[in-house]
């Protein structure tokens, strides 16, 4: 009790009172970024006559799996959009790793002379861009990437110069440049060293570069957007887009969303729609416990940097 | 005659030495060579990325000042020097995209940085850390979703027939919010500050892991209160985390979130006065309008200005800081 008797008591209350208030502001907007899911998962739940007469709901009228037994007779077109942004999100993922290490390890590397130009190349790249139109134009005209599924895997999702700057970082802080020395004497070479002595070490930064650019690939609806216009190539992402679209479509005569209502024709009750986006969270929502620590270490590094 | 021999000699001594030093010098290149040729190998799918992701596009700025027609090729087209520009900034949209993308800007980095500061705080004064570790996995979820997930969720809440607002909270005095624009600011704002809030204190709560815990014990011994220990101990102390963001955010304030003002009013031409940014327009006018011309004006203008602010900001950056400055 030494402890206590060093305070006052008031200031012990108050700071009582303090810990308190800041948690019931905490559990408050704990659940507010949580209902909105909520009132989601309600609306997939419901009968579409309950929502017809009460609208949506945070707590379903007329319980009813309706909306996801629809989803089954529809198994193998959202199964394909399903399927393809797994793919993307695999292949774009382990591409991404390998670009951004390989870049980033000779840039680490003190005994490599020209590694200020490059360097110099890749900060520019970040200062500098061409904007939308002229990208677009470059992957559409130059590279042919319109409907195909190079549009999901390369237009500005490959390789991040922050990530590269944040690998070199790593390799330089956390890998002694001793252990490259004794390698090199043992003669080993530049690729060896970098596939058995600096990947393994850098597990961590790695792990958060990957999870951040699988998160990236599996939300990315941008690049559809702009180059996929192909039923067959929707990702589950560009899938949910055209089905808002659709929604549109019975408000406006927009001809776009004229041609996704066509798509979609007799589609999706309202229960159905919200049921698919929920799909398309799950994946996230299982991996997250066990991944959201790695994310919020990258976020404090990305943070200041990003 | 000695002397010459003895000079002889060591002439020879001395280019026998040069040849010994030369070879050295050459297989220390070729070593040399044999490392760096790996190296420039591993960065090459890179540097071709780069080429291909960074680099044409830049030189697709060009555009900007083209009249481009397809029909005769980029390279053929006619030059038409500012013209583009001109057209644009004659349009009223050239005003509501900059005003839009600079007010929204401004006031989420001012308001961001208040409530970012404030989450951290509670989360640090949070007594019990088992309930601080489930807390904020949770505040940071909703920035995991896609804006496609988070237009459904916008509109769960605000479709006019069967919105949960229209129907549960207004009833008969339902608005058909996708049509009018005086709303949005207040939607936005909201929904940027759903998703963003957690992530966005995370930094600061790291921050304030880092703090001496002993400066607090000693303030409680003077009898300071908490409000006190938060004024005078750590809200000086996250200032030069506040100061540097609120630096590297004047590099992006040309920029916008296109997810966010696109998809979540669900691209609709009755909100654009206060929806549009830089670059909504830019999308809309390449691939709504196929109005080429405006949309690389839009969007060059936007890359210079961008590019002025971030060595601006990196300016400032290393004047306060220079451990943080990029470059």
């Amino acid at each position: 009790m030494n402890n206590t008797e060093k305070y006052t008591r008031p200031a012990i209350r108050d700071e009582r009172t303090f810990h308190n208030i800041a948690m019931v502001l905490m559990i408050i907007l704990a659940l507010y970024c949580l209902a909105p899911f909520f009132l989601m998962l309600s609306v997939s739940l419901s009968t579409e006559k309950a929502l017809s007469t009460g609208g949506y709901s945070f707590w379903p009228k007329e319980f009813s799996g309706a909306a996801y037994d629809y989803l089954w007779t529809k198994k193998f077109t959202i199964g394909r959009a399903y399927a393809l942004t797994i793919l993307v999100t695999v292949v774009g993922t382990l591409s991404n790793l390998l670009l951004t290490s390989l870049f980033a390890y000779p840039l680490s590397r003190k005994d490599f002379k020209a590694r200020n130009v490059f360097a110099f190349i890749l900060f520019f790249s970040l200062m500098f861009n061409g904007g939308l139109t002229a990208s677009y134009i470059v992957w559409t005209r130059v590279f042919g990437i319109k409907n195909t599924i190079w549009a999901y895997i390369l237009p500005g999702a490959l390789m991040g110069g922050m990530n590269v700057l944040m690998v070199r970082n790593y390799f330089n802080a956390n890998v002694p440049y001793s252990i490259v020395e004794a390698a090199q004497i043992d003669g080993a070479g530049v690729f060896r060293i970098y596939w058995r002595i600096m990947l393994p070490l850098s597990k961590p930064v790695l792990t958060t570069v990957g999870l951040f650019a699988a998160l990236g690939y599996w939300n990315n609806w941008t690049n559809g957007l702009y180059y996929i216009s192909e039923t067959k190539l929707y990702t589950i992402q560009v899938y949910l887009k055209k089905l808002m679209d659709s929604i549109q479509f019975l408000k406006s005569s927009d001809v776009a969303a004229e041609s996704a209502a066509l798509a979609f024709k007799a589609f999706p009750t309202e229960s159905a729609r919200m049921a698919i986006a929920i799909i398309a969270i799950v994946p996230i929502l299982l991996v997250y416990p066990f991944i959201q620590k790695e994310l919020v270490k990258g976020l404090v590094i990305g943070g200041v940097k990003g | 005659m000695p002397n010459l021999e003895n000079k002889n000699s060591a002439q020879t001594a001395v280019s026998q030495y040069d040849d010994i030093l030369k070879s050295r010098k050459k297989s220390r290149r070729a070593n040399e060579f044999r490392k760096t040729i790996p190296m420039l190998l591993m960065m090459l799918p890179g540097m071709i990325y780069l080429i291909c992701n960074n680099y044409l596009p830049m030189f697709g700025i060009l555009i900007a000042f083209k009249k481009v027609n397809f029909s005769v090729g980029i390279i053929k087209s006619p030059w038409v020097g500012l013209d583009n520009f001109e057209f644009l900034f004659a349009t009223k949209d050239a005003w509501i995209m900059i005003r839009n993308t600079l007010a929204y800007n401004i006031v989420w980095i001012i308001l961001g940085m208040i409530i970012a500061v404030f989450v951290a705080l509670c989360m640090a004064e949070i007594s019990s850390r088992r309930i601080a570790k489930v807390i904020q996995p949770i505040i940071c979820f909703p920035s995991m979703v896609s804006a496609v997930i988070l237009s459904f969720i916008v509109y769960a809440f605000l479709s006019t027939s069967y919105g949960f607002i229209n129907k549960s909270i207004l009833g008969e005095n339902a608005i058909n919010w996708y049509a009018s624009a005086k709303y949005w600011p207040v939607i936005l704002t909201i929904v940027h500050f759903w998703q963003s809030t957690g992530q966005s204190s995370i930094i600061y709560m790291a921050s304030i892991g880092g703090i001496d815990k002993g400066l607090y014990e000693a303030a409680r011994i003077d009898g300071a209160s908490k409000i006190r220990q938060i004024w005078h101990i750590t809200l000086p102390l996250l200032r030069p985390v506040m100061t540097l963001l609120l630096l590297l955010s004047v590099g992006r304030i040309f920029n916008s979130d296109f997810g966010l003002f696109y998809q979540v009013p669900l691209g609709s031409g009755l909100l654009y006065s206060t929806t549009q940014t830089i670059d909504t327009y830019v999308y809309r006018a390449l691939l709504e309008l196929n109005n080429i011309g405006m949309s690389s004006a839009a969007s060059v203008f936007q890359a210079v200005i961008g590019f002025v602010l971030v060595i601006l900001s990196n300016w400032l950056v290393r004047v306060v800081d220079k451990d943080n400055a990029l470059f």
